[in-house]
């Protein structure tokens, strides 16, 4: 890099011409500047509200989506094996105007496992994916 | 550092010397190439993966969470106490008054309650929305990457037969 040969050879030129290198190591430099914090994903959740008391009566119109230890679905207290949850939640959602799904998962189960039944709701069509409140058992 | 003497005179050469800022430049990069991890190795977390993610570009005011294999938090890269997580939170937020969004990098094998509880902190806490962040796992589109520029087309699926299941 940058080596000065002799400098006594007025019309030979040894140097390797390294602008275009650098030119092109600067725009590889800016453009994964740029790329990496572009790249970041997420899966939105809707936080219930603290301030409002839970309903005595519940909302018997809403769908909620069980995680088991084990990774079982179940949506409304209906076992759904592992295929048919995309299937199901289109049969549900498809016609729904609110796409509105509460997933609760058990403590115990792994969070990517969690994270899969979220996928599959918003492939499914889920809009709002909701996580219901803590000590509602 | 890496001047050629300009000796051969016999010639006017009017351009500029750019030796010594490539010099700058590259080692500015290898500083850099070398900086990043390390400032990242304090918080260390695999997120999970998924398919259909919704994408969501860093900006500057976000709030990001992380919670490492062990389930120690940290806010902003930075480690804390997990107790102090709600007194932190409740700061940032009662501040804000619109966007009440926390992102919650979280390691993929954590038991789902160790989630459960930081989103339990949050809600009481200023927070309205979590994104989780995920990684898009390879080889998959995500099928609502359009969600926010299209709202419509999921639902042209509806029949609109008005009865609720």
């Amino acid at each position: 890099m940058a080596m000065s040969t002799g400098g006594g050879g007025s019309s030979f030129n040894a140097e390797p011409n390294v602008t275009p290198m650098i030119d092109v190591l600067l725009v590889l430099l800016i453009i994964f500047m740029l790329i990496v914090p572009m790249s970041r994903k997420a899966i939105d959740l809707q936080l219930p509200d603290p301030t409002q008391t839970p309903n005595a009566t519940p909302n018997t119109d809403q769908i909620v989506l069980e995680v088991g230890k084990d990774g079982s679905y179940m949506i409304n207290k209906q076992v759904v094996p592992h295929p048919d949850l995309d299937r199901k939640l289109h049969e549900v959602y498809d016609r729904r105007p609110d796409k509105i799904l509460f997933i609760k998962g058990d403590t115990l189960a792994a969070y990517q496992t969690i994270i899969e039944a979220m996928d599959v709701a918003r492939g499914a069509g889920v809009q709002a994916i909701g996580v219901p409140p803590k000590n509602i058992n | 550092m890496a001047i050629s003497p300009s000796s051969g005179r016999s010639s006017v050469r009017a351009e500029p010397n750019v030796t010594p800022m490539i010099d700058v430049m590259l080692v500015l990069l290898i500083i850099f190439m070398i900086i990043v991890p390390t400032i990242q190795t304090s918080f260390k977390a695999i997120p999970p993966n998924g398919a259909n993610l919704k994408p969501a570009p860093e900006e500057d005011d976000d709030q990001i969470l992380g919670i490492d294999a062990n389930g120690q938090y940290f806010l902003n890269r930075q480690p804390i106490h997990n107790d102090a997580l709600g007194r932190m939170l409740d700061d940032i937020y009662s501040k804000r008054t619109k966007d009440k969004i926390l992102f919650i990098k979280a390691d993929k094998g954590l038991q789902y309650g160790k989630v459960l509880d930081a989103l339990d902190v949050a809600e009481h806490n200023g927070v309205r929305k979590a994104a989780m962040v995920t990684d898009q796992a390879p080889g998959t589109i995500s099928k609502i990457a359009a969600d926010r520029i299209n709202p419509s087309a999921t639902d042209a699926n509806s029949t609109g037969t008005g009865e609720n299941p």
